[in-house]
């Protein structure tokens, strides 16, 4: 009886997988102006663009080292971040983006992060952080916002990677996309 | 009734569930060994090496064994990271320290971070398995010279710390430790003595002090 419930259990969950492929879904993430929408627009063609606060949502299709995945940039000033949580289900992965010459707000970019962490939707899905503008003087470095984050020790169900960017740059960002990829395909 | 034999399912089917912790530095194949253990013990396949990356921060896997469940974190070696891992002290059942056996310029900062897990106060009761990985390439230090090379950086440590300071350093509990430790060849990325670390693990948890005190 175990056994054939068990696997009835197993079939069943490997068919919702099977639909989930189809729609890899990630939202981006963060404060406002931490740089997700200079990040998506990278991300999509390559080039940097002008980019104004996002209010709402930029959505985009991105095809990366052949897997598409629809990525959503929600806006991050304080009065639309409790909107966020209307895009949470079937969710493939998140990208936090935080600004790291920010030290002011960083404890506010923290317990964002922390509070949409503890999500029952969000559980499991995989995590990358990108600690952005690395260009700029007195950045801090990833690993300091790692320590500072916590998820070390607190975040034990979820793959996650903390890592350094430079969206107008360029830099970071593919390392940081690869390493998603790899975690979500072989989900 | 759908709740009582979904109850029922989770009673009969209910395994202990057991953490792993993957350490070791950068480079040493950390990720390659777990995603081989996923290949090996799952039906999803894990990531071919090829496309591993260094890791900065976690990754998991969960295999099933047909009385346990073995949950693992590969953690990043790279310096600044390697300041997450006391935080996985707390909880674990069982450490795995991996070693590249072929870099051997580099196996005494090797050493210089296994002494300080070795000694880490969390984890003195948690059995702590090394391996020397690479075993599929030439120049690798077989397991027993990997044991020697260990046993002798320690013996230069210990010595030049009594120049130093004219004290014993030594303790008791740490030379048990060493005592006792188990030293494991592997190539993780031809899988060869995966199936006999897995093993290892598997057995040992069961008798891990941790697991009493949870108990």
């Amino acid at each position: 009886m175990g056994l054939s419930v068990s696997s009835l259990f197993g079939s069943l969950s490997s068919l919702l997988n099977w639909s989930k492929d189809k729609d890899v879904r990630i939202l981006m993430l963060g404060l406002d102006s931490a740089g997700k929408t200079t990040i998506l627009y990278r991300l999509q063609i390559g080039e940097v663009v002008s980019t104004i606060p996002t209010i709402g949502f930029n959505v985009e299709t991105v095809q990366y080292k052949n897997i598409k995945f629809q990525v959503w940039d929600l806006g991050g000033q304080s009065s639309i971040r409790p909107y966020w949580r209307c895009y949470f289900p079937n969710t493939s992965a998140i990208i936090y983006v935080i600004d790291s010459s920010d030290h002011s707000r960083l404890q506010t970019s923290r317990s964002e992060l922390l509070t949409m962490l503890s999500e029952e939707e969000l559980a499991g899905v995989p995590l990358l952080v990108f600690c952005n503008k690395q260009d700029v003087e007195g950045a801090l470095k990833p690993e300091e916002i790692s320590e500072q984050l916590g998820l070390a020790g607190g975040e034990k169900g979820r793959d996650w990677s903390v890592r350094g960017s430079c969206a107008v740059k360029g830099e970071g960002i593919e390392e940081g996309l690869d390493w998603l990829v790899n975690v979500i395909q072989k989900k | 009734m759908y709740h009582l034999l979904k109850g029922l399912h989770e009673y009969l089917t209910r395994k202990d569930e057991f953490s792993v912790i993957i350490i070791g530095l950068d480079g040493a194949g950390k990720t390659t060994l777990l995603e081989k253990i996923k290949t090996m013990y799952n039906d999803t396949p894990g990531l071919p090496p090829d496309k591993i990356a260094p890791t900065v921060g976690q990754n998991i896997g969960k295999i099933a064994l047909p009385s346990a469940v073995l949950q693992f974190w590969d953690l990043g070696g790279q310096r600044g990271i390697r300041t997450i891992w006391p935080k996985y002290y707390g909880d674990c059942h069982a450490v795995v320290y991996v070693v590249d056996a072929v870099d051997h310029e580099r196996l005494s900062e090797g050493w210089e971070v296994f002494d300080a897990v070795l000694s880490a106060p969390q984890i003195l009761g948690v059995p702590l398995l090394l391996l020397a990985n690479k075993q599929d390439r030439s120049g690798s230090l077989s397991v027993a010279e990997i044991r020697n090379n260990y046993e002798v950086w320690y013996q230069h440590k210990i010595e030049s710390a009594r120049r130093r300071q004219g004290s014993e350093l030594d303790n008791e509990q740490r030379r048990e430790r060493i005592a006792s430790l188990d030293v494991m060849g592997l190539s993780a990325l031809e899988g060869t003595g995966v199936r006999a670390i897995v093993d290892w693990v598997f057995i040992r948890v069961q008798n891990s002090k941790r697991r009493d005190e949870s108990s």
